[in-house]
């Protein structure tokens, strides 16, 4: 049996009082494309930045390919693309500054052509991110995932805030990654319904379902998986979340 | 080293994009010189030296080093960390140290160009000589840049947000240089204060710059109390520091 891309067991983090994920473990297989799917605050973000390293778990083990995030930094960070949620970019860099600047920090970087192309901004090259729309910032934040040649990807809230256009070229660019294990968080259920093999359903803190996304369709008796979601975790989603 | 390269040569761009961050810290210490030159120049005050080398260079040094230090340099580190720029760099395997130090020299890059500039204009437009004991002058400058920087840093540390970091390294700066003479004279404030001011950053600073600049020598209060401060405020800073 081939090593996981990515395996974490028992993840548990609070903070103060809040306890953000409690007895997380999922396992991630090479090439498999996993959703991660809750409500906002049911510990998406929290269980994404444990396995990126970006923060500590109080209790738990995370390993990226069999690295440590903790405690080999350098080595997951080689292998591991992130696009996350809550993060920006230098605003006064243009477009073809940043892919030169983050292809500078990887030893085997994709050409900046084919990431421009893969995204879509080959026109926008010239253009300072500060200046992009929402959209087009977001592409560049997946190619710059993807610089790297990494093996494993996590796409958090993926295409939160796009208008349908801009939503279907983004799905085009993770399904044209053949290769890569891809985690993707995401509260969209059309979006994960096309794009993962899998589904990890959270919802405060806990896994409550995890499956193929048909299967917990045909699990909970209903007609989709929104109906799933909701079967499973009693909540509906707000028209924010759904959108 | 190619990342670091790349990292500095766009930080560097951003700073010259952003032209009006660069008001302060450069044109405003050039005003000031420009201001107190012309009648600084002709006023003798120790071994033939003027008021404007004596005085108000090791001023307009101390100005440019403190405002680029102590309010630009953390600015910009908090803009990174509240707006998610180091947080998205976390998880390239860029190192942190990398990207403090690519911070850190485009802003020595920034203040070497502010003092050369107003020492430029002194020396050509007001008559002003170099310093008599050069070597003396650019260790003390050496040093003043740790001990400032290190200071920037913990603001840099301790600031939660960008504007916080501007009134932070604001309200240090005028405060540091109120003590270190920005205001007029060390003499004219309470014993304490005058006492203090040869220690702390600012008015270090500028007597040790001023004792190079004339030639005497520059007292041990100064010395120490910039490499103290350089040491206290790295490892403060080394302590807090937060990348989210």
């Amino acid at each position: 049996m081939s090593q996981p891309a990515i395996e974490a067991k028992n993840l548990y983090k609070r903070y103060g009082e809040v306890v953000a994920v409690e007895d997380v473990s999922l396992s991630v297989a090479p090439g498999e494309v996993l959703g991660l799917l809750g409500a906002n605050g049911a510990g998406k973000t929290t269980t994404i930045e444990l396995i990126a390293g970006l923060r500590k778990p109080d209790r738990g083990t995370v390993r990226v390919l069999g690295h440590d995030p903790q405690r080999e930094r350098a080595a997951v960070r080689r292998l591991l693309g992130v696009q996350l949620q809550e993060a920006t970019l230098h605003g006064a860099l243009t477009v073809a500054e940043l892919l030169g600047l983050y292809r500078s920090f990887y030893p085997d970087p994709r050409p900046a052509a084919e990431l421009l192309d893969l995204v879509d901004l080959r026109e926008q090259a010239k253009t300072r991110f500060e200046r992009l729309s929402g959209g087009q910032q977001q592409r560049l934040s997946i190619a710059l995932a993807l610089v790297g040649r990494p093996r494993v990807v996590i796409l958090d809230e993926l295409t939160t805030g796009l208008d349908p256009r801009a939503r279907r070229r983004i799905w085009a660019g993770v399904e044209a990654l053949a290769d890569e294990t891809v985690l993707l968080v995401s509260h969209a259920m059309d979006e994960v319904e096309r794009l993962c093999d899998r589904v990890v359903l959270l919802d405060a803190g806990r896994i409550v379902a995890q499956g193929a996304p048909a299967g917990l369709v045909a699990q909970t008796g209903t007609g989709s998986l929104e109906e799933a979601f909701v079967a499973l975790t009693g909540r509906e989603l707000t028209p924010e979340e759904a959108a | 080293m190619n990342a670091m390269l790349t990292l500095i040569r766009c930080e560097a761009k951003m700073v010259v994009r952003d032209t009006a961050g660069l008001v302060v810290p450069i044109a405003l210490p050039m005003l000031i010189l420009v201001m107190n030159a012309s009648a600084a120049g002709d006023q003798r005050v120790a071994g033939g030296r003027s008021a404007l080398e004596v005085y108000v260079l090791p001023l307009v040094f101390a100005i440019v080093l403190s405002t680029i230090g102590i309010v630009n340099m953390p600015s910009f580190l908090a803009y990174y960390r509240h707006g998610g720029i180091l947080r998205r760099l976390a998880v390239t395997p860029v190192s942190p140290v990398t990207v403090l130090v690519a911070q850190l020299v485009v802003s020595l890059a920034q203040a070497l160009v502010g003092i050369a500039l107003a020492y430029t204009v002194a020396v050509t437009a007001f008559g002003a000589r170099p310093p008599a004991g050069t070597g003396t002058a650019l260790a003390v400058v050496g040093l003043a840049v740790a001990a400032i920087y290190s200071l920037g840093m913990v603001v840099a540390s301790v600031a939660p947000t960008p504007n916080s970091a501007v009134a932070i390294g604001l309200v240090s700066f005028f405060a540091l240089g109120a003590v270190g003479g920005l205001f007029g004279g060390v003499d004219s404030l309470p014993d304490p204060l005058a006492a203090a001011a040869s220690w702390l950053p600012f008015g270090a600073t500028v007597e040790a710059l001023s004792n190079a600049w004339a030639g005497t020598p520059v007292a041990t209060d100064n010395l120490v109390g910039l490499a103290v401060t350089a040491i206290a405020g790295s490892a403060v800073a080394a302590l807090l520091f937060r990348w989210t």
